[in-house]
């Protein structure tokens, strides 16, 4: 033999031996079982050396239709047939029953088949060893584990007994019917879905009875329609607990509306169902009026808002409440011209009047800052004092009116938060900021007490202006510079300040208040009477319904809304732009707060009462001291606050007005 | 010597089957030991002893374990079955399991047959399927008629485990047809041996 090969061949034939004979077969996959030599017969696993029980040897005495019964060891009958079709349709029909009934391994059996069969585990397993397969073959059971979660959490998976963690309240197939799981669409289905107040009803009786009786349980258990509402459309499947819990009875609430859609939605947009959206439940919801398990159509003379037994149901909460009730629309839609005509009328005024009102001011916003920008970079505007100047002051609002506007601006600002809270229901935010608040019942006192100082306010301003009026009612002039009252210069200076706008001449001169001041000033005329109308009607319901018809609710509730949208978007966009963001002002005026205005600014905005004061000879007279260093950095800090505050409801009621359903 | 030959040497030994190191003779030789009685691969020739080719492994088992424990009522095979480890039955029984039954016809009385095959239509089918065909509750289709007749004496008598359900269904058998029900049964079994052996050779 060739020396040079000889070496290297004997070592191939020694690695090729040990790699065919030792390594590779260890590494096969599977290895086959022997036992003496011996593999497995015909109808065992190879592997395990177990018995493979087919289904249709199981099925000669389970699936023998003429013999539905066998005795057990202590001579009872027991149920032992399983329709094959059935099983051989259903989601498990490939399967054996020996995979589920574990401990069934010979068969005729020597023991009684364990009824606890392994569900959840099953499940899980195979869901873990193909979950990531890329056909969609299982992801149909990705559903099947989140239901399992959710049914581990449920009341059902808790023991029927707390010293015995054995038995729990129900098992999978206490409701399941494990020999005939239809897949999504299968006829199965629909045979379930009817058979499901029965199933419910083995253990719920009372309910099934009161069901059966009610317009879903007649559709469903007489007429056979397997669309109508069954237990699982309302309480779910696998969540179910305790209909005491708020979070089950928010469930039903959401639940009801996926067949009554509309009526879900047109309920949330009243207060009952703006509070159950928030997450609270003490506000009427479907049921507690409608009835649950016995819920009846309308029209039907038993059903508990039947126009009839209306009354009655509104009192069951609402104690005191007159006959007007009856009129209230709980699911009143402002789009629904055909059967609430007198709300799609308020509601398109109301909506008419918000984007008129808007699109003018937001025009006059626009071209103002391009004017006065441009202007301010020609050097045609005043400049602002510098710390230290000697600047000379005059007085332009007295401490009463400062504290009359400020607590305007905060109670205005609790309004809004707190009201946009319940109006924006449907957004996160809202969620958020009922919990902060404490929930509904704190955010109605907050509410009220803010509209209560915001009234008191607007009354006692009233009241001072009416005395001062009187006071001086020789010489007052009604449309006098000082009066409030709009004039035809009013309408004039409008002329002005757009030909201003479009450079057609220069800024306009203004008396003691400029139109845009006025109508700053008037708008919480109209707003007080609209809004605090309207709220009021709200907050004394019993007394409303006393002598107006209940629909007068669902106006008010629009024109309340709406009107408050429309101050919101005004104050914090128009009336932030005029005092602080134009040009001239940028980033804020603390004349509101300080009370009092440097003269070149005054003289610059107010040129026409400046002239006449000097005249007269009463400017000597208002002139002060520039504001101290305290109080003009704590107006400057108040009025950043107060600006950042607007700025942030705005942002709250932009998102809520742009995300709201329907 | 070399060593490239040492290595060569090495990798011969490594060739050398493992099996041929154990301990046991395997189940096929052990399996050849029960000819004498049972017949070659079990297919019996002698009437009194039964036919254990194709027999369902775990009925096997439980016949051995029962022998070996003096639980069934035996001739000799008590004797034979202690002498056996758990694992030896197991792979005698895997052994004889795929083995091809083959079956001698039996004279049988056609009156019988006919009766017989009415009771194990009615009583029987459900656990001795196809007509008693080797399967998991044994081997009756042509079984030797004379082993069917002690084996039933035993059950009766108490000699042998009597499943709770086959003794409903016999005592059933028996209130029905009277007497005559065993031997009708027995002579049905008997007459099967063509079907059985076309069944099997068909596998």
């Amino acid at each position: 033999m060739n020396k040079k090969i000889a070496g290297p061949l004997a070592w191939f034939f020694l690695g090729a031996t040990l790699l065919f004979l030792y390594i590779l077969p260890a590494h096969s996959a599977v290895e086959v079982m022997t036992v003496l030599g011996e593999e497995a017969p015909p109808g065992f696993d190879p592997v395990t050396g177990k018995r493979v029980i087919p289904t249709v040897r199981c099925l000669k005495c389970h699936g023998d239709e003429s013999e539905q019964t066998d005795v057990d060891d202590d001579g009872n009958e027991i149920e032992i047939y399983i329709p094959p079709h059935k099983f051989e349709d259903s989601v498990h029909g490939k399967r054996r029953c020996a995979e589920c009934h574990a401990n069934i391994t010979r068969v005729p059996h020597r023991q009684e088949p364990e009824v606890v069969v392994g569900c959840i585990e099953c499940h899980r397993q195979t869901w873990d060893a193909n979950k990531d397969k890329p056909d969609n073959e299982f992801k149909r059971l990705g559903v099947v584990i989140e239901q399992i979660e959710k049914y581990q959490d449920s009341v059902h998976a808790r023991p029927e007994d707390e010293d015995d963690p054995s038995v729990l309240n129900a098992g999978c197939y206490d409701c399941h019917d494990a020999h005939n799981i239809g897949t999504l669409g299968s006829h199965q289905r629909d045979e379930h879905r009817l058979e499901n107040p029965e199933v419910c009803g083995e253990c719920h009786r009372k309910q099934r009875n009161k069901y059966k009786k009610s317009v879903h349980g007649k559709a469903v258990m007489e007429d056979g329609d397997s669309e109508a509402a069954v237990c699982s459309d309302c309480h779910t499947m696998h969540e179910i607990d305790s209909p005491e819990g708020d979070k089950v009875m928010l469930q039903i609430t959401t639940n009801c509306g996926n067949c009554h859609e509309e009526s879900r939605q047109t309920y949330r947009s009243s207060y009952h169902g703006q509070v159950n959206k928030l997450g609270y439940t003490h506000t009427a919801k479907c049921y507690d009026c409608h009835g649950g398990h016995n819920v009846l159509a309308i029209k039907d003379p038993a059903s508990a808002v039947h126009e009839e037994n209306r009354l009655e149901t509104c009192r069951q909460c609402h104690e005191d409440a007159p006959e007007g009730f009856i009129g209230f629309h709980p699911h009143g839609n402002a789009n629904d011209f055909e059967k609430y005509p007198v709300m799609w009328i308020t509601a398109k005024f109301m909506q008419a009047l918000i984007i008129g009102i808007l699109a003018f001011f937001w025009v006059h916003v626009m071209l103002w800052f391009y004017r006065e920008y441009q202007d301010r970079k020609a050097g045609k505007s005043f400049a602002h004092p510098k710390p230290g100047d000697d600047t000379v002051y005059i007085r332009r609002f007295t401490a009463t009116w400062r504290w009359i506007h400020l607590l305007f601006a905060v109670s205005t600002m609790i309004l809004v938060l707190s009201g946009t809270t319940l109006l924006f229901s449907h957004t996160a935010w809202a969620s958020f900021v009922m919990d902060m608040l404490g929930g509904p019942k704190v955010e109605a006192i907050l509410h009220r007490t803010a509209a209560t100082i915001w009234l008191s306010v607007f009354l006692v301003h009233f009241f001072i202006a009416m005395t001062n009026i009187v006071r001086n009612r020789k010489t007052f002039r009604w449309f006098g510079p000082s009066s409030m009252v709009p004039n035809l210069q009013d309408l004039r200076d409008v002329g002005a300040m757009f030909s201003w706008f479009f450079g057609r001449r220069e800024r306009p001169s203004f008396d003691r208040f400029s139109y845009w001041q006025k109508f700053d000033y008037w708008a919480p005329f109209w707003g007080a009477a609209v809004i605090g109308f309207s709220g009021l009607m709200l907050f004394i319901p019993t007394l409303t319904a006393s002598f107006l018809p209940g629909w007068v609710f669902n106006i008010a509730t629009i024109v309340h809304a709406e009107e408050a949208l429309l101050a919101t978007m005004f104050l914090f966009t128009v009336h932030f732009f005029n005092s602080h963001f134009r040009p001239d002002r940028f980033p804020m005026s603390t004349i509101m707060f300080t009370g009092a205005v440097p003269l070149e600014e005054f003289k610059f905005e107010h040129r026409l009462e400046y002239e006449r004061l000097k005249e007269s000879g009463e400017l000597e007279k208002m002139l002060v001291k520039p504001p101290s260093r305290t109080m003009e950095k704590g107006s400057q800090a108040l009025a950043a606050v107060l600006i950042f505050a607007g700025l942030g409801l705005l942002t709250l009621v932009f998102i809520g007005y742009m995300t709201m359903p329907g | 010597m070399s060593r490239e030959r040492h290595i060569i040497i090495l990798a011969l030994l490594a060739l050398l089957p493992i099996t041929a190191l154990a301990e046991s003779p395997t189940a096929a030789a052990l399996s050849y030991t029960c000819a004498g009685c049972h017949g070659t691969d079990g297919s019996s020739v002698g009437p009194s002893s039964p036919s254990i080719a194709g027999m369902d492994p775990e009925i096997f088992i439980d016949a051995m374990q029962d022998y070996k424990v003096d639980k069934r009522n035996a001739t000799i095979m008590n004797r034979i079955a202690k002498a056996y480890s758990d694992e030896q039955i197991k792979g005698m029984a895997w052994y004889f399991a795929k083995q091809k039954l083959e079956l001698l016809p039996q004279s049988t009385d056609t009156q019988l047959v006919e009766l017989g095959t009415t009771l194990h239509d009615k009583y029987c089918e459900k656990c001795h399927e196809e007509g008693g065909r080797s399967g998991d509750t044994g081997t009756l289709a042509g079984q030797w008629m004379p082993y069917l007749d002690y084996a039933m004496e035993d059950f009766i008598a108490g000699r042998r485990d009597y499943p709770r359900k086959m003794k409903r269904k016999v005592d059933a058998a028996i209130k029905a047809e009277g007497e005559q029900a065993m031997p009708a049964l027995i002579h049905y079994y008997g007459s099967q041996h063509n079907s059985a052996q076309k069944e099997a050779s068909h596998e």
